[in-house]
């Protein structure tokens, strides 16, 4: 089924992309190229196929519980400009 | 003959023998980094202002260069994209802490197409890298400025990573040997992710052994990365004395129709002969899910994961922000409009798109269950040989700044390499030879954790084909 440019755009939103009218009219070309290619897995019965999952990720490794120590917190402050004392700050979500 | 032509292991072995000092090959890169730059643009981020202090190790006093996705404390990292600005991350992936307590020296960070989509190291917001081999051709990608820097001589390797081919790919384009390991094989930890299934680190240089050297120090159990293998790290001491005499070596039943530019196909012929007369068995398998599904598998799967990685990209924990938005939906928006190049648009929407619910069931779940039967496809098809041989492109490489209007045609071009990490595989591209002044280049994949040994099998096709020679790098 072909996709509609206010199908795409809503998806872009969604995306938190806003797109121009020519950036949009390639999005919905490209979009719709793309579900044409996928079309071919209908020529597959995948009813009695599982999820891929490599061997080895069957069993789920853990590290040991042990705290260690990062000792670069100040780093990751420096390169936002959004901080307040040692907190991320966001513009305000809710109306007041 | 100038240092910076000597590869990794004459160098190590120089150093030993006291022949040269570490800042006389220092000096020497620099020089021909200096002398190319202005034609190649490999680099994204230089740090080669000064010899840094001396490190005891394995790799003490060698240089390279880092594709720009790998993280480095306290040196900016790009992913080549707008919306990491000058983001200097707080630690170091793990595959050049490895390097790094080695000894290795940084040369800089090098471009690549943003978070590594594409295959031209054209979709880069810092422009395009230029082929050392003919500097109106594109080096391949994602990883063009890695294969790129090594092919020119900047380096003796480099590393990249390879989520569809971007190791592979340039490396062929570029005529240097580029290695994709087996997924789990290298630790991920503090690369920049695109599709965490399909993402692998991998190295590039000029001979096989010395991809082995960087094998053995980078290929070893990371704690932080869950996907990394546990247990006794393999073995990749180069074998003096490499055969693959007795060993069955698959051609591609369904790929046998397919065209391919000419030298590619004499490059095939030439490649079979050689095996054959070292004593390997030439047969034939068969991937026809492979062949007709794995480029769509591929995208959908890769595409949904990126839609997911790039969520973190919000304005307000590193990068490019702004600081007037009216409030947090409009911060997002400006932030991710601005700073993601096209491609990264085009393809995060797409993954949006297949993962919806109303979308989910038909694309991205089939495409974990295609994925399935590519792996088992691949599973069988090794019961009945050891390698398999193939082309990593259809084509040499094109000019920069030409521009295929049919994305799906362009992606079909990635057939060769892309299935390989559906699978989880290592793959090896390497030298073959001349077609005038381009290299070509060809591929041999193996099993899951047979990485050791298709390296050995490199060394054997080597040993006839002989090394690339250092590219010109647009000097005359």
């Amino acid at each position: 089924m072909k996709l509609t440019s206010e199908q795409v755009n809503e998806i872009a939103l969604e995306s938190r992309l806003v797109l121009n009218e020519q950036e949009l009219a390639g999005a919905v070309r490209y979009i719709n190229n793309f579900l044409d290619m996928l079309d071919r897995f209908r020529e597959l019965d995948l009813k009695d196929v599982e999820p891929f999952s490599f061997a080895e990720a069957l069993e789920c490794p853990l590290r040991e519980d042990k705290v260690i120590a990062f000792t670069n917190t100040q780093g990751i402050f420096d390169e936002s400009e959004h901080i307040d004392g040692s907190y991320f700050k966001v513009p305000r979500i809710m109306e007041e | 003959m100038e240092l910076y032509e000597l590869d990794l292991y004459h160098l190590m072995k120089g150093l030993e023998e006291k022949k040269f000092s570490p800042s006389e090959i220092f000096t020497s890169c620099k020089k021909r980094i200096d002398a190319c730059e202005q034609n190649i643009h490999a680099f994204i981020t230089r740090t080669d202002d000064a010899m840094p202090e001396h490190k005891e190790g394995k790799l003490a006093g060698i240089p390279t260069v880092l594709k720009d996705n790998l993280c480095t404390k306290g040196i900016r990292t790009t992913a080549a994209s707008k919306i990491l600005g000058n983001w200097r991350p707080p630690y170091d992936a793990t595959a050049w802490k490895y390097l790094h307590e080695a000894g290795a020296v940084l040369m800089g960070k090098v471009n690549m197409d943003e978070f590594a989509m594409g295959n031209t190291c054209g979709n880069s917001a810092f422009g395009p890298t230029h082929n050392p081999n003919d500097i109106t051709r594109v080096p391949g990608g994602s990883s063009g400025g890695s294969a790129a820097a090594v092919s020119a001589g900047y380096v003796p390797f480099a590393l990249g990573s390879d989520t569809g081919g971007s190791i592979r790919q340039p490396a062929s384009y570029c005529g240097v040997y580029g290695f994709k390991p087996t997924y789990g094989m290298v630790s991920r930890y503090g690369l920049i992710s695109y599709g965490s299934s399909l993402d692998q680190i991998g190295p590039f240089a000029r001979t096989v052994r010395d991809l082995q050297i960087i094998m053995s120090v980078i290929g070893q159990y990371d704690p932080m990365d869950s996907s990394c293998f546990r247990g006794k790290a393999p073995d990749f001491t180069s074998n003096d004395n490499p055969s693959i005499k007795g060993k069955r070596i698959a051609l591609v039943k369904e790929f046998q129709s397919f065209t391919l530019d000419a030298p590619i196909a004499e490059a095939m012929t030439r490649t079979r002969k050689i095996l054959e007369d070292e004593g390997a068995i030439i047969v034939e398998v068969s991937l026809p899910v492979v062949a007709r599904y794995a480029v769509a598998c591929y995208y959908a799967l890769a595409m949904s994961e990126a839609h997911t990685n790039l969520e973190r990209y919000d304005g307000v924990r590193y990068g490019y922000t702004v600081t007037d938005a009216a409030g947090v939906k409009e911060m997002f928006e400006r932030v991710r409009s601005y700073g993601f190049g096209a491609e990264v648009k085009s393809r995060i929407i797409a993954g949006t798109c297949l993962t919806e619910p109303a979308r989910c069931d038909e694309y991205y779940v089939a495409a974990t269950k295609v994925r399935t039967l590519i792996a088992q496809e691949f599973s069988r098809a090794f019961g009945e040989c050891d390698f398999i041989l193939q082309p990593v492109t259809p084509s040499l490489p094109g000019k920069i700044g030409e521009v295929d209007d049919d994305e799906m045609k362009g992606y079909e071009t990635d057939l060769y390499t892309l299935p390989v990490n559906l699978a989880g595989l290592p793959g090896l591209s390497f030298f073959t030879g001349y077609a005038g002044d381009m290299p070509v280049g060809l591929q041999l994949i193996g099993p899951r954790w047979s990485d050791p040994e298709i390296l050995n099998a490199g060394a054997v096709i080597e040993r006839h084909t002989g090394s690339p020679k250092i590219a010109n790098g647009g000097v005359k």
